[in-house]
């Protein structure tokens, strides 16, 4: 009896922390979602669903949710294409490419607040690195954190430059889990090296790409600290992101349920990306001889 | 066996030799770093030497907008402090809310209240009553940077007196000095942004009926102005913009002439520019008028009555003369007690440097500025309107237009 409770006994406290930590404060930001608080009243009256027909009718809330989408439409290829590229030439072993993997994983595990500082520094409009380097080629100053059509670039690289490491690791421990054997029937095939890619490399890391899909996704829809410390979603709400957003509208102006409602939203989007790439990706996710 | 009777020994000793009085601990949530924070060190120690049965644990948070946040998240939490320094326009959201204890009673007993200026006093009041007492008081002065001047071609004492004065000074620098990266002015942080406002005879919330006019014909020509330093006279960096820190680190860099900001600043800027540094009044257009900035300190009324006494004690401490005398000298914030003047080190700070003293001068014109609750909201929405205007990303009647609308809303809801 006690050794058919003994698994049950040792995992408890783990599954009691996650019930705890995770899934009760779901429960409860659901449960907000359908009132008005402001954290300090005691209490909470159960609005139905105003919080979500306000957000719904706003044109912030749009606004947040197309800037999210171009934010990820645009970094998760990019970061996902710069990753396999620069991953291929790391997949051998020795010191200098065990050196370069470190240097490109070293953002990854960086503080993204001192990270977003640096970056902020570097595109200062007066002060800043690049255009000390533009104004050297002759070209005038840029204004790249005042100007709403530039400033999501410069979040689409910084995080890139952050995120960038982790990709390329995972996509090293796929490409390394490659035959050897199919490069050399490739070669001797007459294959040439974009063909040889196209053809032996892309398919057999889907697997690796699909993770790395989902898991970016999920990210650039989190993205908050970069965009905080640098613009705090201006200029003119140009990078205003949903998480920005349900910060601001919870822990700024004090609607939690709004806030709440919106972290719901969040969590439905993700929810139907999630299951959408699985239906259209999965099939094609695993290759077979 | 031995071990564990020196261990019951040691323990006997150590709770015999405790002192006879019970310790109360308070926990005080601020906002001062660098400079400013050791000079708060410096006054809390002092208060321990003097009242040794109360601890003060003291925690630096962030800015006033980030106690305001962690304040209100705390409270669902019970995670408050007993003591919170309040910025003096958003402490009334929590006086209304019942969070702040009703100080009156405390001051109607305490010879403190004969001793405070009536502005201090004054500040402190939310819908007659007092619920933060003032320790960091301010308002907005006009910096200057002699060397710059100097080196554009100006008198060190050329006039800043009003809106033009302190344009042509700025386009004279940039001018002369534009091409090596210096600056005529840098943008006006909100706190200067209201003073520009209140110069030109109008304000955001009127300070008698608590009506909205952040859209009144005389603040969106002060926005006008503000913004035009920036996008029309290009006299002002734009990274100041969306960063007031790093328009204050342009000053301090020796990059910028003019710099309209808080007399609590002083310190910094001094230590910073050292005899460079020059101080006017702030500039007077239609009026001379300048709001009275700086925080407040207030008791959390859930905490326990014994907590309360000592919370007050060291808020009254807080205030005193000696407490303040170390905190003018050491920051430029204004003087709250009367009689801080008469301790040595505030009338050596006042007599070595003329700058500190320019605020002073300005008290009789200062003026506190409405903090109904809706402030707080009003004043987070002002960074993105000022942000979209000064970029000209918007028109400024517009911009202020729809701030105004949207601040009337959320005072109905």
């Amino acid at each position: 009896m006690l050794v058919r409770f003994t698994p049950y006994a040792m995992v408890l406290p783990i599954v009691l922390c996650i019930l705890a930590f995770t899934y009760w404060p779901i429960l409860v930001s659901f449960d907000l979602s359908f009132r008005h608080w402001d954290f300090m009243s005691s209490d909470k009256p159960f609005v139905g669903l105003s919080n979500y027909s306000e957000l719904v009718r706003s044109d912030e809330f749009w606004n947040s949710v197309t800037i999210t989408l171009i934010f990820t439409a645009i970094s998760v290829p990019l970061r996902l294409a710069l990753a396999i590229a620069i991953a291929r030439y790391l997949t051998t072993e020795s010191k200098t490419v065990r050196a370069l993997r470190g240097a490109f994983f070293l953002p990854a595990v960086t503080s993204s607040v001192a990270i977003a500082v640096i970056w902020s520094w570097i595109f200062s409009t007066d002060a800043g690195v690049a255009n000390a380097l533009l104004n050297n080629l002759g070209i005038a100053k840029v204004p790249w954190l005042q100007t709403p059509s530039l400033a999501l670039w410069v979040i689409i690289i910084v995080n890139t430059w952050k995120q960038l490491g982790y990709d390329i690791v995972i996509y090293v421990a796929g490409l390394q889990a490659i035959p050897e054997d199919l490069y050399e029937a490739a070669k001797m095939d007459g294959g040439k090296r974009w063909h040889t890619f196209r053809r032996v490399t892309f398919p057999l890391v889907m697997p690796t790409t699909y993770f790395l899909l989902i898991v970016s996704v999920i990210e650039s829809f989190q993205i908050f600290t970069i965009v905080d410390v640098m613009t705090q979603g201006g200029p003119a709400m140009s990078t205003d992101m949903m998480v920005n957003m349900l910060y601001r509208t919870g822990f700024t102006l004090f609607d939690v349920g709004k806030g709440s409602a919106l972290a719901v939203l969040l969590f439905v989007f993700l929810v139907v990306l999630t299951v959408l790439k699985s239906r259209i990706l999965g099939k094609r996710v695993h290759y077979e001889h | 066996m031995t071990s564990l009777k020196t261990l019951a020994i040691g323990a006997a000793l150590t709770v015999f030799s405790l002192p006879a009085w019970a310790e109360t601990d308070i926990t005080f949530w601020h906002s001062f770093g660098g400079g400013n924070g050791k000079a708060l060190e410096q006054i809390i120690s002092d208060f321990e030497k003097k009242r040794p049965d109360i601890k003060v644990t003291a925690q630096e948070i962030g800015d006033y907008n980030d106690i305001v946040t962690k304040l209100q998240a705390a409270i669902p939490a019970k995670r408050y402090p007993d003591v919170v320094l309040l910025e003096i326009t958003r402490y009334g959201l929590f006086a209304e809310k019942g969070i702040l204890e009703n100080l009156t009673p405390y001051l109607d007993k305490d010879p403190l209240k004969e001793q405070l200026y009536n502005f201090a006093l004054d500040v402190g009041k939310y819908k007659g009553s007092n619920y933060v007492i003032p320790f960091n008081s301010s308002t907005p002065v006009t910096y200057y940077n002699k060397a710059l001047l100097r080196a554009a071609g100006l008198p060190d004492t050329v006039p800043l007196k009003n809106f033009n004065d302190l344009l042509g000074a700025a386009k004279t620098v940039q001018e002369k000095l534009g091409a090596q990266g210096k600056f005529g002015i840098t943008p006006m942080g909100q706190f200067a942004r209201w003073g520009i406002v209140m110069s030109n005879d109008s304000d955001l919330i009127d300070p008698v009926s608590n009506d909205v006019i952040v859209d009144s014909p005389k603040t969106v020509a002060a926005y006008e102005w503000m913004a035009d330093l920036v996008r029309k006279y290009k006299v002002a960096s734009v990274d100041g913009i969306t960063d007031e820190d790093a328009a204050k680190a342009q000053f301090t860099a020796g990059n910028v002439a003019i710099n309209l900001d808080s007399t609590g600043v002083f310190g910094g800027f001094k230590k910073a520019l050292g005899d460079d540094l020059g101080v006017a009044p702030f500039p007077c257009e239609a009026v001379c008028r300048v709001p009275i900035g700086g925080a407040g300190i207030g008791i959390v009324s859930m905490i326990d009555a014994e907590k309360k006494k000592a919370a007050y004690d060291f808020i009254s401490y807080m205030a005193s003369p000696e407490a303040n005398a170390i905190w003018f000298a050491a920051t430029g914030y204004l003087p709250i007690n009367k009689k801080t003047l008469d301790v040595k080190v505030a009338a050596d700070a006042a007599n070595k440097d003329e700058g500190i003293t320019v605020s002073i001068k300005q008290i009789d014109y200062a003026r506190g500025r409405p903090r109904p609750p809706v402030v707080t909201w009003m004043r987070k929405m002002e960074y993105g309107v000022w942000e979209s205007v000064a970029l000209g990303q918007k028109q400024v009647p517009d911009a202020l237009k729809e701030l105004a609308a949207q601040t009337r809303a959320q005072t109905t809801n």
